[in-house]
């Protein structure tokens, strides 16, 4: 792969594919100008906030429908709007109400992973093994421990999910609502790269992405799905 | 002995009428089976002793005091369903320590408890494994510990060995038959498997076909020969069988 990549970057020139080595000796600058740190911490804390709101909204949503039938309809409808909204329609409507600040790509991070984390997280409620749900009115478990007992394990498999996927979507949405109006994150200096004509460095950017989602799949939510289902 | 279990005209319709009127009592530590064809509404009968659903008629008295239809009753109930319905994101032991929580005992007496109905079952030993790693009998062995576990009024089972293979099956009529001797519990168990029924009743009903009526009542007190016995049941039930098809197309 690497050798054709060399090959087509020497047939089309730096500007359109730069090559492997360019990429990593701009790699290597960023690492030591610490410019890296500062753009992945901008994208990443933002990501944190838009996304951490998206889970919290998304368990209480579907605390919702578990205890009641017609919120569930509610929130079901609700997601499949927002499930068929692009992400170039929160872009524009953040800058509208927010215009030129941090609150713009939080906002729209938010708003994209919303919808999938909580149809993740409500088909979980709903696939609660009612029988099991029955075994505990028979032995007298009250709300609270059948909630803690048997509610929250059954779901715990879907949350997982559904933040693995939204968190991968967090960190590629919000870098396209990086382009504008803010100026630090990674999605801001892969578009300035651009300007600037210094192709390598979006290819540095784009690289650095790469290894955050990675490390975070295996790291975070791949850890944590085996921790939380050792029974299987 | 005292009356523990009085079932008074019971009676349910779902659309249609599935128990038509069924009256009976046991007494404490009888161990009763409830035997019919598939679908006449056994299940239905002990998901209303347990009072786990209402009936549309009559109703349940479980130690003089009547049952409700959801759970505000007082008196304890275990039940070992078709399925073993234990947690498999909890062990052996946390599965019944689980069920002792309600009854407000401190944590070392529902280790102790715990330890001990596991062990009457047999599972000494196996406490700390989740249910995905033991057998399906041993998982049914874990829900009659819990089930024992509550001390229960009346210990309901509804075919709880339905997915065992034959072998296994014998083993734990004879396992139930002497935890029943060592408990003294009172046990509604519905089959339809007659052997069964025969090798561990006190006493066996044979319900009609669908809607339910009691077709008979025995004391299986050893006065009939076993073999016998076996081939009146036979008889009732497929005489059962024959006019519940007759009744309800396939």
């Amino acid at each position: 792969m690497l050798a054709v990549w060399s090959l087509l970057s020497w047939r089309y020139g730096a500007y359109v594919l730069p090559s492997p080595r360019s990429v990593i000796v701009g790699l290597v600058e960023i690492v030591r100008s610490g410019e890296i740190w500062k753009h992945t911490a901008a994208s990443l804390s933002r990501i944190v906030v838009g996304f951490g709101a998206a889970v919290v909204v998304s368990v209480l949503m579907a605390l919702g429908a578990f205890v009641s039938r017609a919120i569930r309809t509610v929130v079901q409808d609700a997601l499949a709007v927002l499930n068929s909204t692009s992400v170039f329609v929160w872009i524009v409507i953040s800058l509208i109400w927010f215009g030129l600040s941090n609150w713009a790509p939080i906002f729209t991070t938010f708003m994209i992973t919303l919808p999938v984390v909580a149809s993740n997280l409500v088909e979980g409620v709903a696939s609660v093994d009612r029988r099991l749900l029955e075994m505990g009115d028979v032995y007298r478990l009250s709300a609270a421990e059948k909630f803690t007992a048997i509610v929250i394990p059954s779901t715990v498999p879907y949350l997982i999910a559904g933040m693995k996927v939204g968190f991968g979507l967090a960190l590629k949405v919000s870098v396209v609502a990086e382009i504008f109006g803010v100026t630090t994150g990674i999605g801001y200096v892969m578009n300035y790269s651009r300007e600037i004509l210094a192709t390598q460095m979006v290819f540095v950017w784009a690289l650095v992405m790469i290894l955050i989602m990675m490390a975070t799949d295996k790291l975070v939510f791949d850890a944590a799905a085996r921790r939380l289902t050792r029974w299987r | 002995m005292a009356v523990m279990l009085e079932v008074a005209d019971v009676g349910k319709d779902f659309l249609i009428p599935i128990i038509d009127r069924v009256s009976f009592t046991a007494e404490a530590g009888e161990f009763v089976c409830l035997l019919g064809p598939n679908g006449c509404g056994k299940t239905t009968l002990l998901r209303i002793i347990g009072g786990l659903e209402a009936p549309t008629r009559g109703r349940v008295l479980l130690g003089g005091e009547p049952v409700a239809g959801d759970d505000r009753h007082r008196r304890t109930v275990g039940v070992v369903f078709q399925e073993d319905r234990l947690l498999p994101w909890l062990t052996v032991r946390q599965n019944v320590e689980l069920v002792l929580k309600p009854r407000g005992l401190a944590a070392t007496e529902r280790r102790d408890t715990a330890a001990r109905y596991l062990w009457m079952v047999g599972l000494a030993g196996f406490e700390d494994y989740y249910p995905g790693r033991v057998s399906g009998g041993m998982r049914q062995r874990a829900a009659i510990a819990r089930a024992l576990a509550v001390e229960p009024d009346v210990l309901l089972m509804d075919e709880p060995f339905g997915a065992l293979d034959a072998q296994n099956r014998r083993i734990m009529q004879k396992e139930v038959r002497r935890i029943w001797r060592e408990t003294g519990r009172t046990i509604v168990f519905v089959t339809h498997a007659i052997e069964e029924a025969v090798e561990i009743g006190t006493t066996l009903i044979m319900l009609s076909a669908r809607p339910a009526r009691i077709r008979a009542l025995i004391r299986n007190d050893g006065r009939v020969a076993r073999v016998t016995l076996i081939d009146d049941l036979n008889t009732m039930i497929m005489e059962e069988v024959e006019r519940q098809q007759t009744r309800t197309p396939a």
